[in-house]
């Protein structure tokens, strides 16, 4: 009985150990999102940290780039910084396609990169990098097509070049619609897989009407 | 016993949760403190950012060894290994990143376009949509400063050098007859359609040891490696038609292209100078086949083309006018392979074939000239590390040519000869810090024909001077073997040489780009003869010398004014030269002192259109009155020429595209031709060389379907 009694305190030890690690992986990326809102380098650097610990897992390296990718669209002005953080993004965005091949999360968000270089200076980037963009959502699209991000940021790319040739942008407001029934029904396959861009399909629609 | 063993148990549980606190300094190569470095324990979750003054402090429940990471963007990543207790008061110096932008880059005598490249001074784009380019690569590169105008030929002339000092390369792999053949007075076209390229580079000199057999330039250019989607392209011309279709599977792509391109209507609308029997007429087909392997791309490019015209051109010496027919045939194929052999070393390894058929018919006399031509060439870069990197290659060029000639008077002789060269390089990058970079470089040539061994040293420095401008100097030594017409009657020659000395200074801000390079250089063993035209009569030799000094600025701004994009190149040139059929030193008609290059491009936004001007202006070039004393004693006019072009957006796919060379309709003179005999006065009649047409103008509708239907051709125009 005593015996049972240290295996039991034994066991208690290594499984909270063991819960320990995954509370820490938790705790870590809760930090590293609450940190998005404030500072997203911050954020971005958190989940750099947990990226190295996680060696095998995707999402840290992912979220390390769309914070840095996200914030670029802020620092339009300032070329040497933008393209220095865009570079890292690119880093990390080849770590978590390392870990995880023909992932259409990240083929969106790859696409989003090149979309922050487009939107920095069109004259340079918009002819050579518009294709591959538009390769990279039709790839994401074969491969989930009903991802409501892959829906969403296909449609609102394409709303762009639209719009850049003085054409009709309404035929690209059902899929916003559609991407917006399917954020309704969407479920993230963790607790951390990605699950943004329902507000930014709200903010397009706005627009539709 | 039982209880000492449960506390000597958790005992061991708490030790192993007991924290550890690491602390230091984090700062810069200035002793400044870096705010926000990212500091951690690899593969842990234990870490912190640095604070303003650069101090970090944090716990970990690691024992033992561990590996410390400070990480910021543009600063090496520092690591440490060490016993986690002794991490504590750390002061930890953070080496600038020399793979950031801002490094310091070796430029001197360099234009680079592409999106890759730290500096570019021209656009992919730029190459296609330069008024006065015509859609050839070679006329948008002849609005960089460095660049002569000689209208009449149509190749690239460079500070001072002829147009056989400038050698084009693929992929890094030769090629041997880059241009389209042409006669008296007509420009000639580069062969190779400008849109399956994404990377150009153009230097003026003090190129990389990695580059031989030019004595004053050489221009780079890179196929694309991936295309972007699946697409066809349909073009149709006042000239022509073009077809091109792309095709891509998981790990390769192929592109074809061809081209028809029929000079007939234009000349039956607007007729020219020239009385054209049949109008040039040409038909080409480029196929670039591309391979991704897990740590390598295999690229392969070919291309065949076959063009001809036949004419009789106006001369003073012949009241006929003299006839001229000429029929060309070219293939060539390049195939090159770049790969990672590991993490540190790179390998590449190419080859290229050329087989070019002439058959020319001036007046009487028949010349049929065949060239096969290969390049073959391996080479390694080493990356110690991001501050010493170190290339080296070897490769071998084979040149056969041969030459057949049959006049009534001359009964079918064929003469030809081999020119076969090996050699090998090895260069070193070296960044001594994010401001200071040295590229040295080392050349060595054997050439079988005249068993001669040249040992050509090239050296570049760059130093950061502010963060927006640099300096960099270059210093190098080229060998070129002369050129065919020489060596099919003569080959107990040598190699001509030359030397560059280059200072250039760069400001780079907020999209506007200022360059100023000035050179000197110095030619030594250049080819001489003895009669007027190199015959085999001639008798040759290597004691041509020369010089050629000058300035070049540019300055390029797209940012200033909205949707105006606009460079401006100024040359100053001051060259002579004792070479060929001169009898003294002198300035050759090929060099104008002054050249002036003015690109606009504006983007309408409500006329969905960009409209293009392009102004040259070049001062007067020399050639020989036979009426005065003297060679080379006269000047001709100074060249002027405005040229204009619309591309307009129907759709996203489909553009219309419009432009006129020489709006103004200037007459331009690009030298005169004197009779070889003097009248009954003692008066040499002259006859001004006018190009065949004043204005050119051209149409064209380009169309491209695609199921994404994003692509269109405004990069193709």
């Amino acid at each position: 009985m005593k015996h049972f009694k240290l295996l039991t305190i034994c066991l208690v030890v290594l499984i909270t150990a063991n819960l320990q690690a995954q509370t820490d992986y938790e705790k870590g990326m809760q930090k590293a999102f609450d940190l998005w809102g404030t500072n997203p380098i911050e954020a971005s650097q958190m989940f750099e940290r947990i990226a190295h610990a996680e060696p095998d897992n995707w999402l840290p390296p992912y979220y390390a780039a769309e914070t840095l990718i996200l914030d670029g669209f802020t620092k339009m002005d300032n070329k040497e910084v933008l393209e220095a953080q865009l570079n890292q993004a690119q880093n990390f965005l080849n770590d978590a396609t390392a870990i995880s091949k023909n992932n259409p999360e990240i083929m969106v968000l790859q696409a989003l990169l090149y979309t922050v270089y487009v939107a920095s200076d069109g004259a340079t980037y918009g002819m050579t990098l518009s294709g591959k963009i538009m390769s990279l959502y039709e790839q994401a699209e074969a491969l989930a097509p009903n991802n409501p991000r892959v829906v969403l940021n296909k449609a609102d790319w394409e709303m762009g070049g639209a719009r850049y040739f003085g054409q009709d942008t309404t035929p690209f407001c059902k899929d916003v619609e559609r991407a917006l029934q399917l954020f309704a029904t969407f479920k993230p396959e963790s607790k951390f897989a990605p699950s943004w861009g329902k507000e930014r399909a709200e903010e397009i629609l706005k627009d539709c009407k | 016993m039982r209880l000492s063993f449960f506390i000597l148990f958790f005992f061991i549980v708490t030790s192993s949760i007991s924290q550890t606190i690491i602390t230091g300094k984090v700062i810069d190569t200035k002793n400044q403190p870096i705010e926000g470095a990212n500091v951690y324990l690899d593969g842990t979750y234990d870490g912190t950012i640095t604070d303003a003054d650069g101090q970090f402090s944090f716990s970990t429940n690691e024992t033992g060894v561990v590996s410390l990471k400070i990480s910021f963007l543009s600063y090496e990543t520092f690591r440490l290994t060490q016993e986690v207790s002794s991490l504590n008061n750390l002061e930890v110096k953070l080496r600038d990143d020399v793979n950031a932008l801002d490094t310091v880059v070796i430029s001197a005598g360099t234009f680079s376009a592409g999106d890759n490249s730290k500096v570019s001074a021209l656009k992919p784009l730029d190459v296609v949509t330069t008024a006065s380019a015509l859609g050839d690569y070679v006329g948008a590169l002849q609005t960089l400063p460095g660049t002569t105008t000689v209208a009449e030929d149509g190749r690239l002339f460079v500070r001072g050098g002829d147009a056989e000092e400038t050698q084009i390369f693929i992929d890094g792999i030769r090629v041997f007859t880059p241009y389209v053949p042409s006669t008296n007075n007509i420009p000639t076209r580069g062969r190779y359609s400008p849109f399956l390229f994404d990377g150009i580079t153009f230097s003026t000199g003090g190129y990389s040891a990695e580059y031989g057999q030019a004595l004053s330039s050489v221009l780079l250019l890179n196929t694309i490696e991936e295309p972007e989607q699946e697409k066809t392209d349909i073009g149709i011309m006042s000239v022509g038609a073009s077809l091109g279709h792309t095709e891509k599977w998981k790990n390769s792509s192929l592109s074809l292209n061809g081209a028809y391109i029929n000079l007939a209507p234009y000349v039956a609308l607007f007729p020219d100078r020239n009385d054209w029997k049949q109008p040039f007429q040409g038909g080409s087909g480029e196929a670039v086949f591309r391979k991704k392997f897990n740590n390598g791309m295999l690229k392969f490019y070919s291309a065949f083309e076959s063009s001809g015209f036949e004419l009789i051109q106006e001369d003073i010496n012949y009241v006929d006018g003299v006839y001229y027919k000429s029929n060309n045939k070219n293939l060539y194929v390049n195939g090159s392979y770049q790969g990672l052999l590991s993490t540190n070393w790179t390998v590449f390894g190419g080859l290229s074939y050329t087989n070019n058929n002439s058959k020319m018919k001036v007046m009487d006399n028949d010349v049929k000239d065949k060239e096969h031509s290969y390049h073959l060439k391996m080479k390694l870069k080493h990356r110690f590390n991001n501050r010493f990197k170190l290339n080296f290659g070897a490769e071998y060029l084979a040149t056969n040519f041969n030459e057949d000639y049959n006049s009534p008077f001359i009964n079918n002789v064929s003469y030809g000869f081999n020119n076969n060269i090996a050699s090998a390089y090895s260069e070193a990058d070296v960044f001594f810090s994010k401001n200071l970079a040295l590229k040295a470089g080392l050349r060595l040539e054997y050439s079988e024909l005249f068993k001669e061994l040249t040992l050509s040293p090239r050296v570049s420095l760059a130093y950061k001077t502010s963060t927006k401008s640099q300096v960099s100097v270059a210093y190098g030594n080229f060998y070129q073997n002369p050129n065919n017409n020489i060596l099919k009657f003569e080959q107990d020659l040598n190699a001509q040489e030359t030397r560059h000395y280059i200072l250039n200074y760069q400001l780079n801000k907020n999209g506007k780009i200022f360059r100023a390079e000035a050179f000197y250089k110095d030619y030594q063993n250049l080819i001489k003869y003895d009669t007027e035209y190199a015959d085999f009569t001639s008798n040759y030799n290597n004691l041509g010398s020369g010089y050629a000094t000058g300035i070049d600025l540019f300055w390029r701004d797209n940012k200033s004014i909205k949707n105006l994009d606009y460079w401006i190149s100024y040359s100053f040139l001051d060259s002579e030269r004792d070479y060929e059929n001169y009898p003294v030193q002198a300035v050759p008609s090929f060099v104008n002192t002054h050249n002036l290059s003015v690109v606009t491009k504006y983007w309408i936004e409500t006329w969905k259109s960009q409209l293009g001007l392009s102004y040259g202006f070049a001062s007067g070039r020399t050639y020989t009155n036979p009426n005065e004393t003297g060679f080379l004693n006269q000047k001709t006019k100074s060249y002027n020429n405005l040229s204009f072009n619309w591309a307009y957006l129907i759709s996203q796919q489909k553009i219309l595209y419009f432009s006129v060379n020489n709006v103004l309709g200037l007459k331009n003179i690009n030298g005169y031709q004197y009779a070889d005999l003097p009248d009954s006065n003692g008066i040499y009649a002259s006859n001004a060389l006018r190009p065949a047409a004043d204005q050119f103008f051209f149409v064209g509708f380009f169309w491209t379907i695609s199921e994404k239907g994003t692509d269109n051709q405004l990069d193709n125009l």
